[in-house]
């Protein structure tokens, strides 16, 4: 689970941290203060998201999902991969764990775009986690619906170059 | 909103103010999800399976906690340093397309995963972006964040078709941030509820 980003995001925190004391003045403080309190105010909310998420996890039928999309191409294959998007509430190991696994299983390029599509705008675990508690419901409607077409015109237009990529090679 | 906070951070009424928000009533409502998830796996799954989960739990956790603490480290100093000015003129209402923009490569170099985007969100949210820029900022990070990419698309998916998506999707936080614009909805951010909600 430790990757480069993480370490980045510890390095920022000190090398900002150490610029605000070295200005001498309450940058530091006024910083730490706000820091404690947006920590605080979401900690109680973000355990009970991360503990649910973990059990929800444990829900997915990951194996229904492959056989499923695995048999579907062209459009139908775009909408099967969305909506496999959605109920997909895990982290990108696991997300891109199955689209491995829906690669070998012979999905299409446009539904696989689109499961990829749908996972990224829509799952559930990172709404729960932290877009509710900290920016909360109205925010998260207005999102959702600012990207609701996203993942359909992702998948067509994946759907489209794979049909002009199949017509320069066959020519 | 920071005049309060230095008469009054660190005080036993500062404390109680805050906690009786991170226990306000929709704290009850992430602990029923919680708790109704932990039944259904029980239920469901049985005791072993109950068992993995909870230890995949600690593991969320104890990875998720300390990362989120050092990101609103980061945020909170840049919440005090930030020039406010020139911030609203670069991504506040009237920053157009360049905002979209903006906010689009913003999104894509944001490193260490939702524990910090969402920090950064709720801090640009707070320092007044506007909605086009916040849609866009957190749909780039979802769908472009270059650290995602370079860790899980790349190894699993292949550089052709990390390549291919990339580009793909390239467009897409700019459409959508154009699309929340538009929308005839209030938006209400939580992001301060200390000051008051905000309303954009």
């Amino acid at each position: 689970m430790t990757s480069p980003g993480v370490f980045v995001i510890f390095f920022a925190a000190i090398l900002l941290a150490v610029f605000a004391w070295s200005r001498q003045d309450e940058t530091l403080r006024l910083g730490l203060t706000r820091a404690i309190e947006q920590f605080v105010r979401m900690l109680p909310r973000m355990i009970c998201a991360l503990i649910g998420a973990g059990f929800m996890v444990k829900l997915i039928p990951t194996e229904f999902i492959g056989n499923y999309l695995g048999a579907e191409a062209g459009f139908t294959g775009v909408l099967i991969g969305a909506v496999s998007g959605l109920v997909v509430p895990a982290g990108g190991m696991i997300a891109f764990s199955i689209a491995a696994a829906l690669a070998n299983e012979g999905a299409s390029f446009p539904a696989l775009i689109s499961f990829i599509t749908c996972w990224a705008l829509f799952t559930a675990h990172r709404l729960f986690i932290f877009e509710l508690p900290m920016l909360g419901a109205s925010f998260a409607r207005l999102r959702m619906l600012s990207v609701l077409v996203l993942p359909f015109l992702a998948g067509t237009i994946a759907l489209l170059a794979t049909e002009l990529l199949s017509y320069v090679t066959v020519e | 909103m920071e005049e309060s906070q230095q008469q009054s951070a660190g005080s036993r009424e500062w404390w109680a103010g805050l906690l009786r928000e991170s226990f306000g009533p929709t704290f009850w409502l992430f602990a029923g999800f919680a708790l109704a998830m932990a039944w259904i796996c029980y239920s469901l799954l049985g005791p072993e399976a109950f068992e993995s989960a909870v230890d995949r739990d600690k593991t969320l956790l104890a990875n998720t906690l300390p990362r989120l603490a050092a990101a609103q480290v980061v945020a909170g100093m840049i919440w005090v340093m930030l020039p406010r000015d020139r911030f609203s003129r670069l991504l506040g209402a009237n920053s157009g397309h360049r905002g979209l923009a903006i906010a689009t490569v913003a999104g894509i170099i944001t490193p260490g995963g939702p524990a910090s985007a969402y920090p950064f969100l709720a801090i640009i949210a707070a320092a007044g972006a506007d909605r086009g820029v916040l849609v866009a900022y957190i749909s780039s990070w979802a769908l472009l964040a270059a650290q995602r990419i370079i860790i899980w698309d790349v190894p699993f998916m292949g550089i052709e078709f990390s390549a291919l998506r990339f580009l793909i999707c390239l467009p897409m936080p700019l459409l959508a941030g154009l699309i929340a614009r538009r929308l005839p909805m209030s938006l209400t951010l939580i992001s301060d509820a200390s000051a008051g909600a905000v309303r954009r």
